[in-house]
Order: C-alpha cells, then sequence, then structure tokens
C-alpha cells in the first residue's frame, strides 16, 4: 500500500500544480455555448421582422403551396412508376434473353362445358408449372384476360410442351385432359398459348396449344 | 473477503442465466416470418373453391395450420369459427391449413366439423414450410398490407390476445401498398 501511494505521489503532484496552473482553462467549455447564445439573440430578434410578411401572407398563398406540393408528389410518383416499369423491363431482358425465351400464354373462350381448377406444364418432360385457379382468376380469364402461365429459358431445337388440365367437365364430373404440342425453338422468343374452348356440337370443351410463329 | 467475491460470482452467474433464458423465450416468441411480407400460396379447399392468399390483400387475414390429429387444433378451429361469425361482416377472413400427409383425413375431418370459413389442404407442406411452421397449431395473423404481424404458436385457443390482436388488424387504417 505504501509503495503504490509513494509511485503515485509525484504525479498527483503534478497534477495539482497544472491544475492550480490553468484553472481558468477548465471554464472555458462552460462560457461557449453562453457566448453562443448572445450570439444568436440578436439574429433571433431579427427573425421575426423578416418573417413578418410571410405569416401575414393570404390564405390563397398557402392554397397554391398546397397544390405545388400535391403536383410535386404526382409528378413524384409517376417517376416512380415509370422507374418500375423500367426495372421491370430491364429484369425480363436480363432474365430471359428474347434468344432463349419461352413463353406459354392460357386463354379461355366461353367455358360453359368445362370449370378450370389447375394446370399443370411440362416441357421436355419436365415440370415447369403447376398452376391453382381461384374462382376469380376464372372468372377474369373468361371475360377474355390472357395469363401468361410460365416464362422460362429453351436453347434452340426441338422441344415437347405437354399440358394437363384439370376442372369439372359437363355434369359436374371430375375432367382431366392432357394436350401435347413439338415445337422448334429458333433464334427469336417463342410464344405459345394455350386455348380452352367450347365445342358446341360435341357438347364437350376442346384443349389446343397453339404456336404463334 | 472470500464470501464478497463468491457472491459477486453467484451473481454474475444468475445474470448470465437469467439473459439466456430471456433471449431463448425471445428467439422462440419471435419466428422470422415475423414482420415480413406473409408468402403468397393458392390451395385446394376440402370443400368448395382453391383460395389464394393474395386475393385477399387488404383485409386482414387469420392464418391457422391444423392437423386433425392434434387435439388442441380442433378447439382452436372452434374458437376462430366463433371470432369469424363476429368479425367476418368487418373484413376479418380466416384460413385454416391442413398439414396432414393423408389428404383424406384432412377432407373426413372437415365435412365432420364444417367451419363457415375454408379449411385448405396443404398436402405437399409447401405453405407449412414457407411459415416456417414448427408446431401445431400455430396461427399467423396478417395485416392489411399483407405483413406477418402476430404469430401464436401456443396451446391456448381461448386466449384474449387472439380478440385484441384481431381487432387491433381490423382498426388498422393501412390500405394496400
Amino acid at each position: 500500500m505504501n509503495s503504490l501511494s509513494s509511485t503515485q505521489s509525484p504525479m498527483n503532484t503534478m497534477t495539482h500544480r497544472l491544475l492550480r496552473r490553468f484553472w481558468p482553462l477548465l471554464l472555458l467549455p462552460l462560457t461557449i455555448p453562453a457566448w453562443c447564445a448572445q450570439a444568436a439573440a440578436p439574429a433571433a430578434a431579427s427573425a421575426p421582422a423578416a418573417n413578418a410578411p410571410v405569416a401575414d401572407a393570404p390564405a390563397a398563398d398557402a392554397g397554391t403551396g398546397t397544390r405545388g406540393l400535391d403536383e410535386q408528389i404526382q409528378d413524384l410518383k409517376k417517376d416512380v412508376v415509370d422507374l418500375n416499369k423500367d426495372l421491370f423491363v430491364l429484369e425480363e431482358e436480363l432474365l430471359f434473353p428474347a434468344n432463349t425465351q419461352v413463353a406459354v400464354f392460357v386463354s379461355m373462350d366461353v367455358g360453359d362445358f368445362f370449370a378450370l381448377d389447375s394446370i399443370s406444364l411440362k416441357i421436355d418432360n419436365h415440370d415447369v408449372s403447376n398452376y391453382l385457379y381461384t374462382p376469380r382468376e376464372v372468372a377474369a380469364l373468361l371475360k377474355g384476360g390472357v395469363q401468361r402461365l410460365y416464362v422460362g429459358n429453351l436453347k434452340s431445337g426441338e422441344h415437347e410442351l405437354v399440358a394437363l388440365f384439370n376442372g369439372k367437365g359437363p355434369h359436374e364430373r371430375d375432367y382431366r385432359r392432357a394436350a401435347n404440342l413439338r415445337f422448334e425453338k429458333g433464334i427469336g422468343a417463342k410464344y405459345l398459348e394455350l386455348k380452352i374452348t367450347d365445342h358446341q356440337r360435341a357438347q364437350q370443351p376442346e384443349f389446343e396449344i397453339k404456336d404463334w410463329e | 473477503m472470500r464470501l464478497k467475491h463468491r457472491a459477486n460470482r453467484t451473481s454474475g452467474l444468475c445474470l448470465w442465466v437469467y439473459c439466456g433464458l430471456h433471449l431463448g423465450a425471445a428467439a422462440a416468441a419471435s419466428p422470422g416470418i415475423l414482420a415480413q411480407r406473409a408468402p403468397d400460396f393458392a390451395l385446394p379447399a376440402a370443400v368448395g373453391d382453391n383460395v389464394r392468399l393474395s386475393e385477399f390483400l387488404g383485409q386482414p387475414v387469420v392464418l391457422t395450420f391444423w392437423s386433425s390429429r392434434c387435439s388442441t387444433c380442433a378447439a382452436l378451429l372452434a374458437a376462430l369459427d366463433r371470432y369469424y361469425a363476429t368479425y367476418r361482416s368487418s373484413g376479418l377472413v380466416v384460413l385454416a391449413v391442413s398439414v396432414e400427409d393423408d389428404p383424406q383425413r384432412a377432407m373426413q375431418y372437415a365435412r365432420t366439423h364444417p367451419t363457415s370459413y375454408p379449411l385448405l389442404l396443404d398436402q405437399a407442406k409447401a405453405v407449412g414450410r414457407a411459415y416456417e411452421i414448427e408446431r401445431l397449431p400455430t396461427t399467423v395473423l396478417i395485416d392489411r398490407s399483407g405483413v406477418v404481424r402476430y404469430v401464436h404458436s401456443d396451446d391456448r385457443p381461448g386466449d384474449a390476445s387472439y380478440v385484441t390482436q384481431i381487432r387491433a388488424l381490423l382498426d388498422d387504417k393501412v390500405g394496400t401498398p
């Protein structure tokens, strides 16, 4: 204990000496904010005078200001939508380049003899899509909507597409039909359409795969 | 002196155990999907049409995972039926996903225990995996913007917090993004 005090004592004395000499410096941090406040006071006093005309501005000015802000927000929203569109297109081009792209669409006409439940897609014997339809989606197809069921990449050459349709057929019976198409994939993008139509004479649904050349 | 040192060591150990327990409890109560966008799915219903979750965007959704083998699930499904009857008119959607291996069993259960909300069949268990379900029953509450707000994986179907949380989701004015 004694040895400890003896080793610390010179340090303590030196600190004491320094404190005795330079104690006014310790007050410096306390005085700086006070100086700043004093310097800011005249500026603050002059500020209301400068802002006074703005406060007295008529309500019409405020209205035009809000309208301007609304326009700016609308412009900003439009920019975001445009940017999103550009990004989507860019993503599509990068993920599915035109020379390898293959896309499969679904369309439905009338639908009196078939209530669509699901479609399974196979390309070259590989499952690529299995889509379950809700009544809202079926209604959208019956209104003339065309759904992009699958988009992917394929190399050039001959390929086979098999589509398996599940649903309810005539007289509410479970209906399961398949349609297939052999197609040649060239350099450009390939678009195929699965068409579900009603065959009035046979009173049966018809499933067709159309190749958009 | 030695006694004081030992007391310090014991209190330190207690603090570590306490922190560990609390951290463990927090990890169990906050699964990865909490505050995340709810994974979308489309599933066939045991009775009725197929259901796609994204079609309910803008409405609060209570999504529960169940099995006919789990006795607590039956009580929870009955409780959810009551909540649905009360809050249906306010826009609440309740979906119950069966994670049964045998869909026939789930369909039989659905026939014998009819509910006013759809009982869905997830035979492939893909939806269960997407929602990181570890135990049954688990209930996920999704807000109007499609974000998972609450997760219940306890065995208390009559828990009053369900009603509080459902009401909070219904009161939430967040619209579709």
